[in-house]
């Protein structure tokens, strides 16, 4: 296929592994970064809201999940940077050729994103410190958030850039100092809404799943989180099932045809649908029942397994768009077995030090541990 | 060439040295200081220290917001950078070594929890867990240096993976081993130097201690640098070695500054942490700081500089084109090649510049850094499209050009744009004139008795008149040297400096 000038061509290498391995790790990855971002994005604006209600000694509730949220917070963003960095090394394996021309079009937003995570992540801490109690802290929270929000629109740009090579060239030509946007993208909006409100759906699902675990030892508190994250919960599914649908009547005709006539793109499609739709039933029906553990845990975790397959179809999506420009299958690969394994034995050591680590924390949790210096006898 | 250019108003190059020794600054701190808190940790349960443990629960404060937000952070920006500013030298990296950088973030990912749990824990986990968490920490944050120091080495040195591709023949390559003591040494060196940062003012015998045992690490990081710099001054190609030895003044004074930055932060160290802890205030721990970041900074700019004119040694090209597309891109010319042109048309001003973007941005601004107005004064067309033609052996070694005839002559004639005013100062002497034109149309590839290509030895006795009469014939003495097309006068100004120098200039006997 003759390659249409604006398209960097592939690198000379031949991939160092197979491509089904890669595109796995890299939805796998995704799919995890994705959970992590939902809830560090809008966990954020979830605790300047309720820390800011909870000012008013009438609403005490709102200042203890401010409180818990506030502790969580750098720790969800650090999970979601770690993430992503995964995400972004097995993007750059299958895409890297587009990924970076789309990326420098628009460089000096796309170089923005590490000041501006970099200051959400203090703003984080700040919130953390002074337990989201404070005006400072919230404003802090609040600057944080928008940072992340000025972020994700950045990478609902370049994600949706990536796609339209065709544009480049003109793009190039109009402001070749890295100051573009893809503003004029029909699917730019429905993209970036559907991703923001499905954030807020995965939270509001992942604060029902802890409201459950509360409910134990605090009734009230885990009855008054259920009550209102079931609800947001359900308003942010049905609204995110509109938004969804927006976004694949914005799609190119030949995109969409492409997506629904491959059988598999339909099948993703419903099955997503399916799977938001019960997750959203068995959070509300769960909700109002006595012992809604069962119900809410097995909402959330539909809510995960949606958001892997939404995940499973993006990577379609992209596959549409692309089919005339680049396909990976057709790329050379030289697998590196020995190090691919190296790779996944260390990976397992590595989660099970992780694992060992978490254990060391609940062994402690378990017995009354005093401070370490006096643990040690000093 | 194969991608768009980010223009910038400075050089590309300059972007990314400022993301990384930034990022490289923190991020062997990270790693040293992992080394420094768990082993003051257990320090202070040995000797039983309460003021000493107080102080690592402070420090490893410090050490986790500096380190997870801004080292972590920091690495991603490069990632950015290189991604922006080099695609092709970033594509080759991540097609030889995805796997390398996966492991890396294994021991990425285990570094940040650990390092968490161990800044966060402190009344949860009982001595002996807390100190297991920081020894998970430190292992896990070395382990990411030894995998990415063999992806940073290979850059100047890919040893065998030339020939083979091979992950393990790039990885363990000439430099890895003296380039990951050498790093292992600088992080002992700023694990000591921020230690000291949250010692607090309140004089005490406490604290001169703490400032002790910092300043012990700064010492120890800085007696450890002389034998592994040597040692990695020894592993680099011959022709990085060359610019020490005069080619590149610029190297000369880097490697001083270093040498300089070390001494002096070991010098501080003795003086104000060894020997006079209470004299250790802020002032002279800001200095210590900006002498550690000097030495790294002195260590990459290093590393970078030598490794010119590649990206990747003997594959790819600092202006980000490989080696081996130069010959089509010679034949095919950049109208055919270039995917991301600006102007098509090649008679035009704005072509010739955007080849200068294209070929030349990366590592040279028009008045900036490298700036091109100067070292262009006086040129015209068809000697700046003769100089292009032979890049790669001039004193600065660049890439070779990756364009044909009409793209040569194009940016030829926009270099020569730049500063074409050149005027003989009537009122100076001829010599200092003629010295003036040495610089402009002979010093890129020559020195009179310098170390690079010395005149002396082939002219030496040359009368003025013979080395005039030399000029018009230079392109047919050796198909290296352009055609010598300056005006009469500043021929004559030339020959006059020259013959000269050249009597003046000693010969190899010294006399």
């Amino acid at each position: 296929m003759q390659i249409p000038i604006g398209i960097p061509d592939v690198d000379p290498l031949p991939l160092p592994g197979p491509v089904w391995l890669f595109k796995f790790l890299l939805l796998f990855t995704f799919t995890l970064h994705l959970v992590a971002m939902n809830c560090a994005l809008v966990g954020g604006a979830a605790a300047a809201l309720n820390a800011l209600r909870g000012r008013n000694p009438l609403h005490p509730f709102s200042r203890r999940l401010a409180a818990e949220l506030a502790r969580m917070l750098p720790t969800l963003l650090a999970l979601t940077i770690t993430l992503g960095v995964a995400v972004l090394l097995f993007v750059q394996v299958l895409y890297g050729n587009l990924l970076y021309a789309s990326s420098i079009l628009i460089a000096a937003f796309w170089l923005s994103v590490i000041a501006l995570v970099m200051a959400a992540y203090y703003g984080y801490y700040y919130f953390e410190a002074k337990h989201g109690a404070t005006r400072g802290a919230i404003a802090a929270a609040s600057i944080a958030v928008l940072c992340l929000l000025s972020v994700a629109f950045i990478f609902s740009n370049n994600m949706t850039l990536v796609l339209t090579p065709a544009r480049w060239l003109a793009m190039y030509r109009a402001h070749p100092n890295g100051v573009n946007l893809n503003l004029a993208e029909r699917t730019l909006l429905p993209r970036y809404l559907h991703m923001l409100v499905g954030a807020v759906a995965v939270l509001a699902a992942a604060v029902c799943h802890m409201a459950c675990h509360r409910l134990k030892k605090e009734p009230e508190y885990g009855g008054w989180l259920l009550r209102r994250w079931s609800l947001l919960f359900a308003a942010a599914s049905g609204v995110e099932i509109l938004l969804g649908l927006w976004f694949l009547l914005a799609l190119p005709r030949s995109v969409a045809l492409y997506l629904m006539s491959s059988g598999l793109g339909a099948t993703v499609f419903g099955l997503g649908m399916l799977g938001g739709l019960a997750a959203m039933m068995l959070i509300l029906v769960g909700a109002q029942t006595r012992r809604p553990a069962p119900f809410v845990h097995a909402g959330f975790g539909l809510t995960i397994l949606t958001v892997a397959l939404m995940v499973g179809l993006r990577q379609l999506v992209r596959t549409a768009y692309l089919h005339p420009y680049a396909q990976p299958e057709s790329l050379a690969t030289a697998p590196q077995t020995g190090i691919i394994l190296l790779f996944f034995a260390l990976f397992v050591l590595g989660l099970a030090t992780v694992g060992y680590i978490l254990l060391l924390l609940a062994r402690a949790k378990k017995r009354a541990g005093g401070t370490p210096i006096q643990a040690a006898g000093g | 060439m194969n991608y768009p250019v980010w223009q910038l108003p400075f050089p590309g190059g300059i972007l990314i040295a400022l993301v990384a020794v930034t990022h490289v600054f923190v991020s062997h701190f990270a790693i040293g200081g992992g080394a420094f808190l768990v082993l003051s940790e257990r320090r202070a349960y040995r000797e039983r220290d309460p003021a000493l443990l107080a102080y690592v629960r402070k420090h490893s404060r410090f050490f986790a917001l500096l380190t997870l937000v801004f080292g972590a952070l920091g690495g991603v920006g490069i990632w950015f950078t290189i991604g922006l500013v080099s695609p092709e030298a970033t594509s080759s990296l991540i097609h030889t070594f995805v796997w390398g950088w996966a492991i890396e973030w294994v021991f990425f990912f285990v570094e940040i929890v650990s390092a968490i749990v161990y800044a966060k824990s402190w009344d949860k986990l009982p001595a002996r867990d807390h100190l297991i968490v920081g020894w998970i920490y430190l292992v896990a944050a070395w382990l990411s240096l030894v995998v990415i120091n063999g992806i940073i080495t290979f850059m100047l040195t890919p040893g065998n993976w030339l020939q083979t591709k091979r992950f393990t023949d790039g990885f363990f390559n000439p430099t890895y081993f003296p380039s990951l003591l050498l790093r292992t040494a600088i992080c002992i060196l700023l694990a000591g130097a921020f230690g000291l940062v949250t010692v607090g003012r309140r004089t005490s015998v406490e604290r001169d201690k703490i400032v002790r045992w910092a300043a012990q690490w700064m010492v120890l990081g800085a007696l450890l640098l002389p034998p592994l710099a040597a040692w990695y001054y020894h592993s680099i190609p011959e022709f990085s070695k060359a610019y020490f030895s005069g080619r590149l003044p610029a190297a000369q004074h880097i490697a001083r500054g270093g040498i300089a930055f070390a001494a002096l932060a070991l010098l501080v160290a003795l003086v104000f942490g060894v020997w006079k802890p209470r004299w250790m205030r802020m002032p002279q721990i800001l200095v210590l700081l900006v002498l550690g970041f000097g030495v790294i900074a002195s260590f990459e700019y290093l590393r970078e500089l030598v490794r010119k004119p590649w990206a990747i040694t003997g594959y790819i090209y600092a202006n980000d084109v490989r080696a081996e597309a130069v010959e089509r891109y010679r034949e095919a010319g950049m109208l055919k090649t270039a995917k991301f042109l600006l102007s098509e048309d090649p008679n035009s001003a704005a072509y010739g510049q955007n080849i200068f973007v294209i070929q030349c941005g990366k590592c040279h601004s028009i008045d900036g850094e490298r700036a091109m107005r100067p070292r262009v004064r006086g040129w015209d067309a068809p000697f700046a499209s003769d100089m292009l033609a032979h890049l790669e052996v001039t004193r600065g070694t660049m890439p070779r050009f990756a364009g044909n005839e009409q793209d040569r002559a194009a940016l030829g004639r926009y270099l020569a744009s730049l500063n074409p005013a050149f005027a003989l100062n009537a009122s100076a002497k001829e010599a200092a004139g003629g010295r003036e034109v040495f610089e402009t149309r002979c010093g890129s590839c020559h020195t009179i008795d310098g170390p690079f290509r010395p005149l002396k030895n082939a002219l030496r006795g040359a009368a003025a008149e013979q080395i005039e009469a030399l000029l018009p014939v230079l392109d047919s003495m050796s198909p290296n040297m352009p055609r010598f097309s300056a005006p009469d006068s500043q021929a004559h100004a030339l020959a006059a400096y020259m013959a000269h120098a050249l009597a003046e200039a000693p010969d190899k006997e010294g006399r």
